[in-house]
């Protein structure tokens, strides 16, 4: 019997999420076995080859054979392999990081689910089913991102804009129907346009969609709220790359690239002018993403596959970034009892050193400073935009600068003896896990800075399979 | 068609304008007054507008109908149950009151439902009537005035139940198949799963 390759790539991690749902009291196995059906797939997805047939027990497992559902269509196409690859490897290294930091979460069942339905995202054909994909996978996300009491507002907004993009991309299937019925109607092309731009903007926390990541930052676990802002954020960006790559007419439109560029620039200004003026950990997190987020736009908005292998290089260097401030974040609000404000955590570093430096070194590499992957992606990008608006590349860089200023004027905080002395709490202990897991993220973090060579060639070779960017 | 079918249409096709009237009201009711039982009652009345309008749609299907319609009062149980906890968390005691800035919302519903009105008249929507196409804009423009206005995991919640009910209205008008509609239904009752889940998370605090 033959299994095709996408009823094995949503149907494991979802039969282990069921299974996880029960193991839910113990936290050790949970977190590992979610790790490790992740981590199984990624690397199914990695090294089989698409069209011979993997044999497996009585089964045969063929990757590039389609799934049809009810008509429907799913497949794996070489140039998902690389968008899959992320999601899975990524989750399964956000679940090692909440080991110790979610007990007896639903954080691994349900964040496996999600796993499995933005990967199905990316296989399914058409857009509409792809939209209610991820859809599902942001209202499943509601659960851990709140697990503990608190503001909930993050998921609520989470939760709106997610919807909100929803009638753009599945109003855009109906639009591309109805012009393969009357190709001269190019009104249609027009609104599909603005409905995708629009839909993937909110997606992305476009300026003036930003809203729900500073919102999610601040409320949310902060290991979900990684999760959300590599895995979530990354398949929504591999979708984009895979419509621009299907609907070439989009990528024609006369204002297109120049919209994109746009809105790519003011990510990065609005985003580092909020990141330097604030007060709270979570939010500097959520405006860092942004920037981030208009560094990506902005690499794509420069229409060469140049551009687009940066981007990738940005989205395998957020990851590292992003888990390395997580754990210095879930440490440093354990310190304050809940709450992030830099006025509460005044001297905070000499009680969790591990854990400011981790937030410290993660802040560095999503700021793109030098050392880090994420210098590496920033330089080229600026190098890059340098080469048709040097103006364009002084506001890129003045971004990433404001995110520079908000961290240091955290860690400045962090730094400032406190006045009285506290006293030692239990929970202040470092975990010994933690700071191993702290050791080798920065460890990554600074190797890959180093050799960044290492990712940028998996940056061009995906570039490679989009072939509407010039070279 | 059977003849329950055949009156079934015959009904839906004659109350398809007291249906949008219906589901407007409903809106204007979860909007304006604050009291959580008589937004839910509201929210079940509208529920029930809805059905009938996707009877009007689905006129040889009734059962698609009645399962839009069965799916939104199980949301509306499931955040029954919720509001309830909640109530009994903070002792909140039974009374009307109607929401904060009274004024400003009668003023923001009008204008919007003005909005909707003449979008529906200068935008026809594609394969669906004119009310069918009205109830869209309405409650496309009521989910925005939810989820603008309130930050409240109950409100902000409903406006995103009224966006998905607008959109599966539409879209079901084009493509009724039986995978859309029953990924629309898992979407529905998902949504409803998180306001609940979000309505008590907000509480425990």
């Amino acid at each position: 019997m033959t299994l095709p390759g996408p009823l094995f790539i949503a149907g494991l991690p979802l039969g282990m999420a069921v299974i996880l749902q029960v193991l839910r009291r113990w936290t050790t196995p949970s977190a590992w076995l979610a790790a490790a059906a992740a981590g199984l797939t990624g690397a199914l997805v990695a090294f089989l080859p698409l069209t011979e047939p993997f044999r497996l027990a009585s089964f045969q497992l063929e990757l590039g054979s389609p799934l049809i559902i009810l008509g429907r269509e799913l497949v794996v196409q070489p140039v998902d392999r690389l968008g899959l690859m992320f999601i899975f490897f990524t989750a399964a290294g956000l679940f090692i990081v909440a080991w110790r930091l979610m007990p007896h979460s639903n954080f691994f069942p349900v964040g496996l689910g999600m796993t499995a339905l933005l990967a199905s995202a990316l296989l399914v054909q058409q857009v509409v089913y792809a939209a209610l994909l991820v859809e599902m996978a942001a209202l499943l996300a509601v659960f851990p991102l709140h697990e503990t009491a608190g503001r909930t507002v993050g998921g609520v907004r989470y939760m709106a804009y997610t919807t909100l993009a929803l009638p753009g991309l599945m109003i855009t299937q109906l639009l591309l129907d109805l012009y393969a019925s009357f190709p001269n109607d190019q009104g249609l092309l027009g609104t599909s346009a603005i409905l995708l731009s629009l839909s993937f903007g909110i997606l992305l926390g476009a300026v003036p969609f930003q809203t729900w990541l500073s919102a999610v930052a601040t409320d949310g676990a902060p290991p979900v709220v990684t999760f959300l802002f590599t895995v979530n954020i990354g398949t929504v960006w591999f979708m984009l790359l895979a419509y621009l790559q299907s609907y070439a007419w989009l990528w024609q439109q006369a204002a297109f690239s120049s919209l994109i560029t746009t809105v790519g620039l003011l990510m990065m200004t609005l985003g580092g002018l909020l990141a330097a003026a604030q007060q709270r950990l979570g939010r500097l997190v959520g405006y860092a993403t942004l920037v981030d987020n208009g560094a990506l736009l902005l690499a794509l908005g420069s229409q060469q596959k140049a551009g687009l292998a940066l981007a990738a290089m940005l989205l395998v260097a957020r990851p590292l970034a992003l888990g390395l401030m997580t754990l210095g974040l879930d440490g440093l609000r354990r310190l304050g009892e809940g709450n992030d404000d830099r006025q509460v955590l005044i001297g905070a570093a000499w009680r969790a050193p591990w854990r400011t430096g981790a937030f410290l070194v993660g802040g560095m590499a999503l700021a793109g400073f030098p050392l880090s992957l994420g210098f590496a992606a920033r330089w080229g990008l600026y190098r890059l935009v340098a080469d048709t608006s040097f103006f364009q590349a002084m506001l890129a860089l003045g971004g990433s600068a404001g995110v520079m200023m908000g961290l240091v004027s955290c860690v400045r905080a962090l730094l400032t003896p406190a006045k009285r002395p506290t006293k030692p709490q239990p929970g202040l202990k470092e975990d010994r896990i933690v700071v191993i897991l702290i050791i080798l993220l920065i460890g990554a973090t600074f190797i890959l800075g180093f050799f960044p060579q290492l990712v940028s060639q998996l940056g061009i070779q995906m570039a490679e399979g989009y072939p509407f960017f010039a070279p | 068609m059977t003849p329950f079918v055949l009156w079934l249409s015959r009904l839906s096709s004659f109350a398809a304008t007291p249906a949008v009237w219906g589901v407007f009201f409903a809106g204007a009711v979860i909007y304006l007054i604050a009291e959580w039982r008589i937004r839910l009652l509201a929210l079940l009345g509208q529920y029930f507008a809805l059905g009938l309008l996707f009877a009007h749609l689905f006129d040889t299907r009734p059962e698609l109908a009645l399962l839009k319609t069965l799916v939104g009062w199980l949301v509306c149980g499931a955040l029954f149950l919720s509001a309830r906890t909640r109530e009994e968390a903070t002792r909140g005691a039974l009374h009307f009151h109607w929401a904060a800035d009274l004024p400003f919302r009668i003023i923001t519903l009008t204008v919007m439902v003005l909005v909707a009105y003449l979008a529906a008249q200068r935008y026809p929507l594609p394969f669906l009537t004119a009310d069918l196409s009205a109830a869209c804009f309405l409650l496309l423009v009521l989910a925005v005035l939810f989820i603008g206005t309130d930050g409240d995991a109950g409100v902000a919640g409903l406006g995103v139940l009224n966006l998905l009910s607008g959109l599966d209205l539409f879209y079901s008008a084009w493509d009724p198949g039986l995978l859309v509609t029953g990924l629309m239904v898992i979407v529905t009752l998902l949504a409803g799963l998180a306001i609940s889940y979000l309505t008590v998370a907000e509480v425990a605090e």
